[in-house]
This record gives structure tokens, C-alpha cells and sequence, in this order.
């Protein structure tokens, strides 16, 4: 391939000055070096990263170890009271007691009692109706 | 589970590169590891960041805020290409962005700037006379300004490409183009640096 190239070099003018062309911007770029970087460079780096830890970080800093053990420690403890509550927990279930708001008794107005022995007299006359041989209905 | 998969990412560092598998112990608090890729990668940005932006200040405050993005994002990091493809992908990010935000003003005044810090190769004596070095600072000055008038993407594909000796894959993933992207840049910038740079042979 290399021959080839330098076979049709030494054929083509054109060719031939586009190479020495781009060598040329090769040797121009190869003699451009940057300069020396600051003594400081490193140091000024670590600064700003450790500028990056937050003050909460900071705090919290010689609290990691615990803060590590703590999620493991809390489940475990976690687990011996659920375990410790369900050991415990009477056989039956208590007593159900009537709450309070079913112990309230409405006071009634004299018009509302009127009305409901009104209803209670046509309805033992319906069934003396229904079932006239008996004043009481049989069970 | 958690462990296998960091088995796995383990073993695509080390088939993707040595310097993965160090950001991956730093990503698990090896600061040893960040002082390795530090003193492994500190020259070639610099050095990449100076070409792109031609201040020597500028570049190394660039290069600073490189390596913090590294650190910082070590958590986050995932070895999905080699390491310097992503470093050059931020030094490259970076570089763009502070020729935008200070192009006019900055760019005139380092070109006329003869303090800019960048010694010239002596290759024939390393104690040129007075003519010899104004000789090499007017040649370098001519460099600097042809390589300066590239545009950006161009620019940094050369740089890439001649001085990290990045193969067009690899300068196509830090620039986010295609290879025949790449191969296109840099066939028109080196077109230019030859129209600029050829009467220096």
C-alpha cells in the first residue's frame, strides 16, 4: 500500500504537493507545545472537591458508621416487637361495649308519641281483622 | 443480584479500559483511584483545553471543573465507553462553551499576547539567539492564529484527532456525530490549516 502510494507520488505533481502540504501542517502543529502546568494545579482540585462536601455531610460524617448499622438494628428490633405483640395478644376478642353514640337517647316531642301510639292502635286492629278468632297472634 | 451486576459492570470496565475500572473504585470510594486517573489525564486535557481556548489560565480553570464533574458524577457513572471518550466529552463541552461565552473579546487578546506561557520546540539549539526565538514565536503565533481560525467543532476534532491521536470513532462519540462527520471535519480543517500553514516549509 505504502509503495503504491509512493509510486503514484513520484507519478502526480498534485498528489505530490498535497502531501509535502499536510506534512508541513504536521511538523507546523508538532511545534506548538503547551506550557508547564501550575505547581498548584492539584492541590487547587482537591480544595474545590472537598469545597463540594456539604455541611451536612460533614455532620453527618463521623455518624455514618452508626447510620450504616442503624437500618439492620431498627428492622431487627422491628421484627422482636411485631413478633412480642402477636405472643401477647389475648386468645379472644374483648367484649364488644355499645359506644356512647348508641346509649343517646333521643328526647322525643309529645307529637311524635302521639303519632307512633296512633300506629301501634291501627295496627292491632288490623290484625284482630286479619285473625279474628284470636286477640294474640299464635308463634 | 447487586453483586453480580457489579461483577458485570467490573468486567465490561476491564474489557472497555483499565481507566474504568478505576472510575468504577472511585465510584465505590477509592480516592487512590481518582489520584491515578488524575495524574494519568491531567496533561492531555490541559493540554487539549489550552489549544482549544489559547489561554493557558483559562484552560487549567477549565480542566479543574473537568475533574470535579468526574468526581461528582462518580455515583452515577456507568462504563458504557471508554473513559476518555467521556473526560474529552466534558473537557470538549466545556471548551465550546467558554469560547461562546467569551469568543470576541478573549480570543483577540491571547492571539495578540505574547505571554500566553506556550514554549516553542527547539529542536536544533536549546539556547537560540535573539533571531532564532523571534523567528520560532512568529511561527508559533502563525499556527495558533490558523488553528484559532477554525471553527469550534473543527477545531476540536483536530486537536483530537493530531495531538491525542484519536481514531475517528472515538472523536465521533466525544463530538455526538457520525464518523463520516468526523472524516468531513477534519478533511476541511485540515484544507484550511494547508492554505494557511504550507508557505512554512
Amino acid at each position: 500500500m505504502r509503495a503504491q502510494i509512493e509510486q503514484h507520488l513520484s507519478a502526480c505533481p498534485a498528489c505530490r504537493k498535497f502531501a509535502a502540504n499536510q506534512r508541513t501542517v504536521w511538523q507546523a502543529l508538532d511545534s506548538w507545545e503547551p506550557a508547564e502546568v501550575s505547581i498548584d494545579f492539584d492541590r487547587k482540585l482537591y480544595q474545590r472537591i472537598e469545597q463540594q462536601v456539604t455541611w451536612w455531610t460533614r455532620l453527618t460524617r463521623p455518624l455514618n458508621p452508626l447510620f450504616r448499622n442503624a437500618v439492620p438494628i431498627a428492622a431487627a428490633a422491628g421484627l422482636v416487637m411485631v413478633a412480642c405483640f402477636l405472643m401477647n395478644r389475648p386468645a379472644t376478642a374483648p367484649p364488644v361495649t355499645p359506644s356512647e353514640e348508641s346509649a343517646v337517647v333521643e328526647t322525643l316531642q309529645p307529637e311524635q308519641v302521639e303519632t307512633a301510639l296512633e300506629d301501634m292502635e291501627t295496627l292491632r286492629e288490623f290484625s284482630h281483622l286479619v285473625r279474628p278468632d284470636s286477640a294474640e297472634p299464635k308463634m | 443480584m447487586k453483586e453480580r451486576v457489579k461483577t458485570d459492570m467490573g468486567s465490561l470496565a476491564a474489557t472497555l479500559d483499565f481507566d474504568a475500572e478505576l472510575m468504577l473504585r472511585v465510584k465505590e470510594g477509592d480516592g487512590a483511584s481518582f489520584t491515578i486517573l488524575l495524574e494519568k489525564h491531567r496533561l492531555p486535557v490541559i493540554h487539549f483545553l489550552y489549544r482549544m481556548v489559547q489561554n493557558q489560565g483559562v484552560a487549567e480553570e477549565l480542566a479543574q471543573e473537568v475533574f470535579l464533574r468526574v468526581y461528582r458524577s462518580r455515583e452515577s457513572y456507568e462504563p458504557t465507553a471508554k473513559f476518555t471518550t467521556w473526560l474529552f466529552r466534558i473537557a470538549t463541552h466545556l471548551a465550546l462553551n467558554s469560547l461562546r461565552d467569551g469568543k470576541n473579546q478573549r480570543l483577540e487578546e491571547r492571539l495578540d499576547d505574547d505571554s500566553s506561557g506556550a514554549p516553542v520546540r527547539q529542536v536544533t539549539d536549546k539556547k537560540p539567539s535573539v533571531e532564532q526565538y523571534m523567528v520560532n514565536q512568529a511561527r508559533l503565533d502563525e499556527v495558533r492564529r490558523a488553528v484559532a481560525t477554525l471553527p469550534e467543532k473543527q477545531r476540536a476534532a483536530v486537536l483530537m484527532h493530531k495531538y491525542e491521536e484519536m481514531e475517528y470513532s472515538q472523536i465521533a462519540k466525544v463530538l455526538n456525530c457520525s464518523e463520516s462527520a468526523v472524516k468531513s471535519l477534519l478533511f476541511r480543517a485540515y484544507e484550511t490549516l494547508r492554505a494557511l500553514l504550507a508557505h512554512m516549509a
